[in-house]
Parts: structure tokens; sequence; C-alpha cells
């Protein structure tokens, strides 16, 4: 209920180094210099930050903090909201995918204990769940098809 | 093992963990250059293109580094990554993610009034994740899986699916080891196969908009991996496309608990009653009782 501190010193530690990943990948990738970024990916992380807060502060409102920095980035880029100019400027220079390369990393690296648990469930485990996927994308997809043109956006 | 569950309490703490940290952002700071400087790679494929964005590699990459893996032939990775900063690993990629929230959150704001629009599309979509159902759990059933089928195929089983399936059944139970199979090949396979699968659905005909709410599915490196190759491929499209996957993926963080609990759990279980005695192996004997044996424990 209460905010850990020192938890959330840590967890600012780690999205300023995340921070400077993207700040570099983005560099290398897509030549966004650092500095012209810097002030975005500030605003960035006091929203992340704002966003672990809220989550620490009410553990019951089950709500992921990806979804809280999702909403909390929204309502201040709202057309009619005062602060969307501002806030737009600066975090355009922060590339979308540059974003992505640090999660997916952890990612993978995260995983490579599963490899073994994964070998004990059977093959049949895979092919299930590749059905899964595509029964969950395409139920979806198709459904979205119909309902976008009957609303004649598509 | 007390360590172990400490260190699970707080996994950030830093005293005396410093090594691991280093080489873990190490690790990752290489990985991030090397796949930057490849960049986005695309190529044609039938009548289609296939993109290969940096995150792709990212992925393969730090899934082959690791002690199971490449580890195993070049001792120096067994060092550079070992348990330890597997399981940090974890815990970062909750965190990383924020940055990304942020992103797609400044990408819905701009597009709210076009989002509130497709509303009604992007509220039933929802009942498309059933589509899981009706698809996997006859495939389950023809390859002889028992009530791991339920398990494996009530929803895509990310976080919160894996909660609701190990409060009913057990974690050990039959459909506590189905929903923890296709958990974790989500999570190894998860954002390859989406990756690709965004780029060869535009194929398809169906509409890129349609495809971007079919990306958002509850996990945000799924739904980012799926929609960022979309939209490489439809760059007109680009920020609607981003703005829809998020919206829908946001809008699954609110309704899937429920949608498995109220829709897809009671439907795999219809289902699975109706079907098992046409398709199934005669399997629900013999795990009738070792679901009985998981209960008790």
């Amino acid at each position: 209920m209460n905010l850990n501190l020192e938890q959330s010193l840590n967890q600012l530690k780690v999205l300023i180094v995340v921070g400077i990943m993207i700040l570099v990948g983005q560099r290398i990738g897509y030549g966004i210099p650092v500095a012209t970024a810097i002030p975005g990916m500030l605003m960035i992380i006091a929203i992340a930050m704002l966003s672990l807060i809220i989550k620490d502060l009410f553990p019951r409102v089950k709500f992921p903090a990806f979804a809280w920095a999702s909403l909390t980035a929204l309502i201040l880029s709202m057309p009619f909201i005062p602060t969307s100019e501002w806030f737009l400027h600066y975090t355009n220079e922060v590339n979308f995918l540059g974003t992505t390369t640090p999660i997916l990393a952890f990612a993978g690296i995260s995983v490579g204990n599963k490899i073994q648990k994964l070998k004990e469930l059977s093959w049949k485990v895979f092919i299930v769940a590749i059905a899964v996927f595509i029964g969950t994308f395409f139920g979806s997809a198709i459904i979205s098809h119909i309902v976008l043109k009957l609303q004649g956006i598509i | 093992m007390d360590k172990k569950v400490s260190r699970k309490d707080k996994p950030l703490k830093t005293r005396g963990r410093i090594a691991v940290f280093l080489k873990l952002y190490l690790t990752v700071f290489i990985i991030i250059a090397i796949t930057e400087k490849i960049g986005i790679k695309s190529f044609s494929l039938g009548p289609g293109k296939v993109v290969l964005l940096p995150m792709l590699f990212a992925v393969v990459i730090g899934i082959l580094i690791t002690p199971d893996l490449l580890g195993k032939v070049f001792a120096f990775l067994k060092n550079l990554i070992a348990s330890e900063e597997i399981e940090l690993a974890g815990s970062m990629v909750m965190l990383a993610l924020l940055p990304l929230g942020v992103k797609y959150g400044a990408i819905v704001g701009p597009n709210i009034v076009q989002i509130i629009k497709a509303g009604p599309a992007l509220l039933l979509q929802e009942l498309g994740n059933l589509g899981t159902v009706i698809i996997a759990l006859p495939l389950a059933l023809l390859l002889g899986m028992g009530r791991e089928a339920v398990g494996a195929t009530a929803s895509i089983c990310r976080e919160p699916t894996l909660g609701i399936i190990g409060e009913k059944y057990g974690i050990s139970s039959p459909e506590g080891t189905g929903v923890l199979g296709t958990y974790l090949i989500g999570t190894v396979f998860g954002t390859i196969f989406f990756g690709l699968l965004g780029t060869l659905s535009a194929n398809t005909g169906l509409h890129p908009y349609a495809l971007a709410m079919a990306s958002g599915m509850g996990s945000g490196s799924m739904m980012t991996a799926a929609s960022g190759s979309l939209a490489e491929i439809v760059p007109g499209m680009r920020d609607t496309v981003l703005a829809y996957a998020a919206t829908s993926n946001m809008l699954t963080g609110v309704t899937g608990l429920y949608s498995v609990v109220f829709l897809g759990l009671p439907l795999v279980n219809f289902l699975y009653d109706k079907l098992s005695p046409i398709i199934g192996r005669g399997k629900e004997v013999e795990n009738g009782e070792l679901r009985g044996n998981s209960h008790e424990s």
C-alpha cells in the first residue's frame, strides 16, 4: 500500500539506464542526435516513474504500470489538452522502434532458463500454441474488419 | 534457497549485486548496438513483404546467448549470462516496457477522435479472442491432449490467464500444465511469431486497421512486434495502425481477465465436453485421476 522509497529509487536507476540505451540505440539505428532527444526522454522517464508510483499506491487496482504510462501520455497528448503540443514536440524525438529493442533484448535473455522446461513439454504444445496465436489474431481481425466495414471506416 | 526467495521479493536490490547488473546492462547494450546497426531488413516473400525489425533480432540474440544454448558452447557467455542475470532480466522487461507505454499513449492521444469513432469495432473485436478456443481446442484434442487442452486454449495465456487457471485448477494440474505450455511458447516465440505474422497478414486481404486491432492481445511485447512490423508494411497508415493496436491492447488489459473468466473458460469447457468423446483419445479417465490428485495438494 505505502510507497517503498528504496524500490522506487532502484526503479528510477533502471529507467535511466534504459533511457540511455534507447538514446544510444536510436542514434545508431535512426541517426537521431542524443542531445535533441534528452528532454523527451526525461518526460518519458518521469511518466514511467509516475505510473510505477500509481501502481504501488493502488495495488488493488489490477491495471499494469504499462497501461498507466500509456494512459498518462494519452491524456497529455490529446488535441484539446493544452500540454499536447509541447509534449509531442519533445517526445517525438524519441523513436518508437528505438524504445522496443531494449525490451526484447531483456525479454530474450529472461526466457533463457525456460528452454529446458519447454523441451519437457512435448512438441504438441508448440503446435497448439501456434494455433492459439493464429486463432486469437485472426478471430479479432475478422470481427474488426466486418465492424469497421459496417461503420464505413474502411 | 532462502537467498533466492528474498531476491525474488526485491528483484532490483543492488546491494552486493553490482556485477550482475553491470554484466546484464553491458550485454543488452551490445545487443542493442548490434541490432540497431543491422537496422530494418525487408524482403519479398511470394506476393508480400516481410519486415524484420531490430527488436526481432534482439530477442533472438537474447535467447541464443543463454546458458542452455550458445552458453553451452562458449564458456565466456556462461560467465556473462548466468541464472542471476536471467532472473534480473525478467524484472527488467516490465520496466523497459514503460517508455514504450508512454510512446503508445502519445500515439493514441492525437488520434483520440478517430479511435472513439472506431469504438464499436475495438470493443467487439475483443470477442474475436474466442477464436482461439474454436480453432485450437479441436486441434489439441486431435493431437491427443486431455484436460491440458482446456488450459492451453482457454485464451492466449498471458499472465491473467495463468493466474486464473492456476487458482481454479492448480498450476500442477493438467489444465495448469496446458496453460503453462502456451504461456511459455508465447514468451519464447511469441514476439518472433507475431512479428512475422504482422507482416504476412497484410497479404490476407484483411484491412491493416483490422489487423492493427487484432495485434492488441494483452501482451505488450507481442502487440509491439505485430503492430510495429505491420506499420512498416503500410507506412501511410503508420500512426493509425499503432494507435488502434495500443488502444486494443489497453482494452484487453482491462477486459481480458473477465473475458477469460466469463467467456473463454466456460466456452472451452463446454466444447471440451462436447468434442472430447468424438475426437479425444479416451484420455479423460487418466487425466481425471491426475486432476483429483493435484486438487488435494
